[in-house]
């Protein structure tokens, strides 16, 4: 414990004319460098901004404008041309409506199922011990090692031999091949966070291990669940080579549905495609908004542990 | 709790399953049956109803001549044609599993550079007899041979060759087409001389696209496949990247430029020349503002080295091959239909400006009116040759090893005869694949 007080402390000379001045000049100097500090912060971010912004504008200004415009060349940073009639053209287009569709039903299944499965397989290797579970852990991690396009070929094939080609749940298992072992790492973390005191409570209170799951733990890890769901759902919903491959022209989903209407042998209509882009964006955009809150504390729980 | 951390074991471990995993992975790929047709030459040949495959199908221009052309087949024929379709750039590759997975019949359409790898695969019909009675021309029958074997009926014949625009050259005091490449170069001078940002010759120089150097290889002497041998690396292919480089520095072509620029500077008044298929007039002239650009669009033959070489083009076109098994006899024979039945050829014609392959189909008088495409025909399409490399399923990756050799020279980090050597072996490597 500290006991000084102002008595204490050795008399303060008054600070002469010049030393006043040099500390005004330090307390200057100070200032200023803060303010270049300051300034050099808002560069800096003002040019991260841009470089993550520009993407973002050159969509909305490509949308925007009319093809002749687009090409050119040099190409214009502020469009000149604009129309809404790229944007209209889309309500139109029925084919791109049932991507669409497509789109959000094979991502929410995906998402779903993978985070039903994830939460099971988290639990199980966070809160049980067995034989075979590290082991089973790691090969849950490796499968994501795997070149996708050697995954591709065998489930193709697999697929194939089973008559599930062109169906949503083709693609539905495929999608989930490469989100579920991140979901299940994810999920896992967050169960090692649920303290066992907490586990044996609820044992003595009499709840199942089942029980306890879904009525205790379940709940304490729904901000992570929904992460993973999150991640799950853009994963499916950006996927474009998976979704060419496994289903045809009625069940295929958005990516590989815009590259087919709009990038052609010798024409890309640019401006369509980026206003299709934009449109087919919002769900993501409106999913993120609602749910960024969970999205920032799923991804981070467990990765502290108490 | 556990904790989650991987170790150092636990790490060797994992990529020891990943191998594992990796390898079953395969094995369960090569051992899973080849899919729904998994029998090769599966199903009824005699079936009325078939697929018909090809990238058009996507396309807004082409799709509703085609669907067109397969209507009035299902409705005369009453029979039911399933189309099938897969961007272009993915369409080799979607073919080849969907193919070699059982999953593709009837008819399919195939850019004739990829004939050869589709024809390895064993499933696709010998149509010898059929060809015979088409009436193609015999530069458009060659395209869909492979091996001695007429896999592919040719649906629509042209090539890649030199587009140039008559305003400017008419603005730069330039008579007539230059013929060598010494006149070339003396044109491009006075191009440039016009100034205003004009690119004289707006040739690829972007990897993308850099294959567009093998007919000027070839003109300056290169076979770039000769008697099992790769000839890429010999004095006449070290000539013509040195020549290339030559127009780069002189800035009479531009550094980074695809085909998707060269068209854009064309259509802008900006280039003079530049490379593209037949098909390049329509593509061009509709993204350009200037509506009097068709008119000046003019197929020029690609300047030879000295008076009297045979100009070099590359053969670019389309055909129907068909695959063995299911509706493999109607398929047949709506793929001779397609390609050889006047009327349908002409309606094509018209909707896509796209050459037929036949003499009857070239003499109709809604093909022989377009200048364009008689010229085009006559100056370009003669004289074309296919790639000799597309008999090998590695033809993107040779033209890719040879672009960024070539592109290497450009900007200067490889000496011409350094980077041709190079891009020899490397071509030389994967001939033997």
């Amino acid at each position: 414990m500290t006991s000084t007080t102002s008595t204490a402390l050795p008399a303060v000379e008054r600070p002469q004319p010049s030393t006043a001045r040099a500390g005004r000049g330090t307390r200057r100097r100070m200032r200023k460098d803060l303010l270049r500090s300051r300034i050099a912060a808002w560069c800096a971010v003002a040019v991260i901004g841009a470089f993550g912004l520009l993407p973002v504008y050159w969509l909305l200004a490509t949308a925007l404008s009319t093809p002749e415009s687009v090409f050119q060349f040099p190409p214009k940073l502020v469009p000149t041309d604009l129309t809404l009639g790229n944007f209209t053209a889309l309500a139109e287009n029925d084919q791109l409506i049932k991507y669409m569709v497509n789109s959000l039903i094979v991502a929410s299944i995906t998402a779903v199922l993978s985070v039903v499965v994830a939460t099971y397989m988290g639990y199980s290797f966070s809160k049980f011990r067995y034989r075979g579970r590290r082991s089973l852990m790691h090969l849950v991690l490796a499968s994501q090692m795997f070149p996708q396009a050697l995954l591709l070929v065998t489930l193709y094939a697999v697929f194939s031999s089973f008559g599930l080609l062109n169906t949503y749940t083709a693609l539905v298992l495929s999608f989930t091949t490469f989100t579920m072992p991140l979901c299940v790492w994810m999920l896992k973390g967050i169960f090692d966070t649920v303290p066992d005191a907490l586990l044996e409570a609820a044992s003595i209170d009499g709840a199942s291990r089942w029980r306890t799951l879904h009525s205790i733990v379940a709940p304490l890890a729904a901000p992570g669940m929904i992460a993973a769901g999150l991640f799950a759902f853009v994963r499916g919903w950006n996927d474009f080579i998976f979704a060419l491959t496994l289903a045809d022209k009625e069940k295929q989903t958005l990516p590989p549905g815009l590259v087919s209407t709009y990038i052609g042998e010798f024409q890309t209509a640019w401006p369509q495609l980026m206003a299709a882009s934009l449109v087919v964006s919002v769900p993501v955009v409106v999913a993120f908004m609602f749910l960024q809150r969970y999205l920032v504390g799923g991804m981070t729980a467990g990765s502290v542990k108490s | 709790m556990t904790t989650s951390g991987i170790s150092r074991r636990g790490a060797l471990r994992m990529f020891g399953i990943g191998a594992l995993g990796a390898a079953g992975a395969g094995v369960l790929g090569a051992c899973a049956p080849s899919g729904a047709g998994s029998t090769a030459d599966s199903g009824d040949p005699k079936s009325k109803n078939f697929d018909f495959t090809s990238w058009s199908l996507n396309e807004e221009a082409a799709k509703p001549a085609i669907e067109k052309i397969i209507k009035a087949w299902e409705k005369a024929e009453k029979s039911k044609i399933r189309a099938v379709s897969y961007p272009y750039n993915e369409y080799l590759s979607q073919l080849t599993l969907k193919l070699g997975g059982g999953e593709t019949t009837g008819a399919v359409h195939l850019d004739i550079a990829w004939l050869a790898a589709m024809a390895q695969m064993g499933r696709l019909a010998d149509l010898g007899s059929v060809a015979g009675k088409g009436g193609y021309t015999d530069v458009a029958l060659k395209s869909g041979v492979y091996d001695g074997t007429q896999y592919g009926l040719p649906w629509n014949t042209g090539s890649i060759g030199v587009i140039a625009n008559a305003k400017l050259l008419e603005k730069a005091g330039i008579k007539k087409h230059p013929t060598t490449v010494e006149e070339f170069e003396d044109a491009l001078r006075e191009l440039k001389g016009l100034g205003g940002g004009v690119v004289p010759y707006a040739a690829a120089t972007k990897v993308a696209q850099l294959k567009d150097i093998f007919p000027w290889m070839q003109t300056f002497g290169c076979t770039l496949y000769d008697g099992g041998k790769v000839t890429i690396g010999d004095d006449a292919s070290v000539d013509a990247v040195t020549w290339y480089k030559k127009l780069h520095d002189q800035k009479l072509i531009a550094a980074d430029v695809d085909r998707f620029d060269a068209r854009a500077l064309f259509g802008q008044g900006k280039a003079a020349f530049y490379d593209d298929a037949i098909i390049g007039k329509g593509v061009t002239s509709a993204q350009s503002k200037d509506t009097t650009l068709a008119d000046a669009m003019q197929p020029m033959e690609r300047p030879v080295l000295k008076a009297g070489d045979t100009p070099r083009a590359l053969l670019w076109g389309g055909v129907i091959a068909i695959v063995k098994g299911k509706g493999q006899d109607a398929a047949t024979e709506f793929a001779l239909h397609t390609t050889t039945d006047r009327a349908t050829t002409s309606a094509y014609f018209a909707a896509r400006a796209l050459p037929p392959s036949t003499t009857a189909g070239l003499a109709a008088p809604e093909v022989a009116k377009d200048t364009f495409t008689t010229e085009w025909t006559e100056k370009i399409t003669k004289t074309a040759s296919g790639s000799p490399f597309w008999q090998f399923a590695q033809s993107a990756q040779i033209d890719e090893v040879v672009a960024k050799q070539v592109q290497a020279v450009l900007v200067g980090k490889a000496k011409p005869k350094d980077a041709m050597r190079k891009a020899g072996e490397e071509v030389t490597a994967l001939t033997k694949r």
